[in-house]
């Protein structure tokens, strides 16, 4: 496929990414949030694959496997059992509304924007519009855990994070060494174990998993 | 070799105490001098330092390297970990905790120390990260040892806060590596280290700047800098006072190393006054906060918590004053790891006496449980910078830096933090110390007792002692090497 094409591509799968992402602050219920993810690392899935494809780079073949199991089945089973055991709450009145929220995400996009001008300029890779709205997930991720009150949306937040952070890694450098790309993973996963653990703990001490309650802790 | 002896010891421990169900104290007692060898090859690591010799690799593509920088950081985390394992609970002596509690401590303490190390031989920047990331796991299973509604919102906060932070960290790294390779093109080595610092000076500024944006955000959040702490009150208030030592001295040793040497390679492409102003505002801010939170203290982890903030900012003013400020702030860190574990150890032996770590709950020290006492006074008077310890020396240092590179504003108000810092300390510790304590009189065998139980942490005293009178010459030759891989 000529590279036009490929950059036409890869920025609009980027787009599509971004939107998933967006799409977590005006969704009501834990299961939205979970769907909205799984759908958003789908896509990302997707991508490297067509990067792989471009690259001629069977190493991104794997970590598009991987990252699909990971992201797409393991880690959505795992939210989709906790959501049954702890959930059954939606996510309401978070502390910034949806509109607001949709508003300070298009000024955290345009920001990214601009950050990542230097970034743009500096790589010569057919991918590189799509950086920005790497940054701008990263962005909107960090905003949705800062503003949601329950701690499942946060988890779906920080993965929401990490998303972006992997996005950034494809489109940049068309992934990282393989090696830190396992370790990585791994990392996430038990990462993610863990935070699943302790909501359970939170739903067991607190009876809820809302995290204005966690506000013992003073002076 | 060494670096399977530095690193193997831990991890043996924690299957040692995988295996071992129910869990018995003798497993606690070999984990211990299991770190004793990982202790031993720390020293040993340093050794080709001090002769000034190669510096010694291991692995495939150099995957773990162990320059002055990794060797101080070495020896600083073994120490801890060493003094943790010895005075951990359910070794020799009756426990608060049950066998399942001991045994999941004894798994994940041994695992975190493993992560830690790995973090500080990695020569490769990912591996560093993946370390580190592993770090906040392993640590966020011990913080809620027992089950309650303070100590899983502290570990809840904890483990959010970092990982976030460590993604960005991470984001930080990629855009390192980014910068590498749109100047180099891909390569399996582009993220060691040495081949960064070569190549520093031709990277992109730009890029680079915003990189390290990342990664003092990220790694700062690991380290406890202001207004990224929020966690470490948290966090070192409800976490078992052996880990609260580990995470408080050691764990900030790495993470503080972490931005260390992304500052080296940074200031190979910016020059220093980009990474100096950040670190100068960031420690500002830090010891700030940390002054004004202690006046209000009222429960004394919560309190040496916000004493390791104080700390925090000054190392970082230290590390943004050029290499003296450099040097200085590398004591500093030998210094404070030295007092902070001290001072947790004897916090949590004070709580299991009075059963609560409020200030106010706490009278009598003195009269009550004199050697307790008597190390608090100790801990806390070497943390505030009062000579003989070794604090003092430091701190001077990063003043005498200050005045050097003409910042007396910024050095005056140190000055005038540290001074708060000092009276609100001190106030706190008179009324821990003085008072009528709320427990039955002391015996001699209650006296005796302590004495032994303590006997590892007159250690950490007389190094403090030391260091305050003297600087001896290999920890100054550690520390030269160390500033000039930082600082070239």
């Amino acid at each position: 496929m000529n590279e036009t094409a490929f950059a036409q591509l890869s920025t609009l799968l980027s787009g599509l990414i971004l939107f998933f992402g967006i799409a977590l602050l005006w969704r009501r219920s834990l299961h939205a949030y979970i769907d909205a993810f799984q759908w958003q690392s789908a896509v990302l899935a997707a991508l490297l694959v067509i990067v792989g494809y471009f690259e001629q780079d069977v190493e991104l073949y794997l970590v598009a496997v991987i990252f699909f199991v990971l992201k797409v089945i393991v880690i959505p089973r795992y939210l989709n059992r906790l959501e049954t055991r702890v959930g059954g709450e939606r996510e309401m009145r978070p502390y910034v509304n949806a509109a607001t929220s949709l508003v300070v995400s298009g000024a955290l996009v345009l920001l990214a924007y601009v950050i990542t001008r230097p970034l743009v300029m500096a790589s010569t890779l057919p991918t590189r519009g799509g950086l920005p709205l790497a940054i701008g997930l990263v962005f909107v991720g960090l905003f949705v855990v800062i503003t949601r009150k329950k701690a499942l949306t946060q988890v779906v937040g920080f993965l929401v994070i990490e998303n972006g952070i992997a996005l950034m890694a494809v489109l940049g450098t068309f992934g990282i060494p393989f090696i830190v790309e396992l370790g990585v993973s791994l990392d996430l996963l038990m990462g993610f174990l863990v935070m699943q653990v302790f909501i359970y703990h939170i739903h067991g001490t607190f009876e809820s998993i809302d995290v204005e309650q966690l506000n013992q802790l003073k002076h | 070799m060494l670096f399977l002896l530095l690193l193997l010891p831990p991890l043996v421990a924690a299957l040692l105490a995988f295996v071992v169900q129910p869990y018995r104290s003798g497993v606690g007692r070999i984990n211990a001098l299991l770190s004793l060898i990982a202790l031993a090859a720390a020293l040993a690591l340093v050794g080709p330092t001090l002769a000034g010799s190669d510096t010694p690799t291991f692995g495939p593509g150099d995957l773990l390297r162990a320059d002055s920088l990794s060797a101080l950081l070495l020896v600083c985390v073994t120490g801890v970990a060493t003094l943790t394992l010895v005075l951990s609970p359910g070794v020799g002596r009756p426990a608060t905790y049950s066998p399942g509690q001991l045994r999941r401590y004894q798994i994940f303490i041994n695992l975190f120390i493993a992560a830690m190390l790995l973090a500080v031989v990695a020569n490769n920047v990912g591996v560093m990260w993946i370390a580190i990331e592993a770090t906040t796991i392993f640590s966020a299973f011990i913080i809620p040892l027992t089950l309650t509604k303070a100590s899983v919102e502290a570990s809840w906060k904890y483990i959010l806060i970092s990982s976030v932070g460590i993604a960005l960290a991470f984001a930080g790294t990629v855009l390192g590596y980014f910068d590498f390779v749109s100047l180099v093109g891909e390569s399996a080595n582009a993220l060691n280290w040495p081949v960064l610092l070569a190549v520093a000076h031709k990277l992109n500024p730009d890029v680079m700047r915003l990189a390290f944006a990342f990664i003092l955000v990220g790694y700062g959040t690991k380290a406890g800098i202001a207004p990224l702490h929020t966690w470490k009150p948290d966090a070192y208030g409800e976490a078992p006072a052996p880990l609260s030592a580990l995470m408080s001295s050691a764990l900030f040793a790495v993470a503080m190393y972490a931005i260390l040497r992304w500052k080296a390679v940074v200031d190979g492409t910016v020059g220093t006054s980009y990474t100096d102003g950040l670190l100068l505002a960031l420690g500002l801010i830090s010891l700030g906060v940390a002054a004004f939170s202690l006046v209000l203290s009222k429960n004394y982890k919560r309190l040496l918590a916000y004493s390791s903030l104080e700390h925090t900012g000054l190392i970082c003013l230290g590390l943004g004053l050029g290499p003296l400020g450099t040097f200085a702030a590398l004591l500093h860190l030998i210094n404070h790891t030295l007092a902070k574990s001290l001072v947790f150890f004897i916090a949590g032996d004070t709580e299991e006496a009075y059963g609560s770590s409020q200030i106010e709950q706490v009278h009598g020290l003195l009269t009550a449980r004199p050697w307790t006492g008597g190390l608090w006074a100790v801990g806390l008077l070497a943390l505030i910078g009062l000579p003989p310890f070794g604090l003092f020396v430091s701190e001077f240092l990063i003043m005498q830096a200050g005045f050097a590179l003409h910042q007396p504003v910024l050095m005056g108000v140190t000055l005038a933090l540290l001074a708060i810092a000092f009276v609100s300390i001190i106030r706190h510790l008179n009324r821990m110390l003085y008072g009528e304590p709320r427990l039955a009189q002391p015996n001699r065998a209650v006296a005796a007792e302590q004495w032994i139980k303590f006997a590892p942490l007159w250690v950490n005293v007389a190094l403090l002692v030391l260091l305050g009178l003297t600087l001896p010459g290999p920890v100054q030759t550690l520390l030269t090497r160390s500033v000039e891989i930082v600082t070239k």
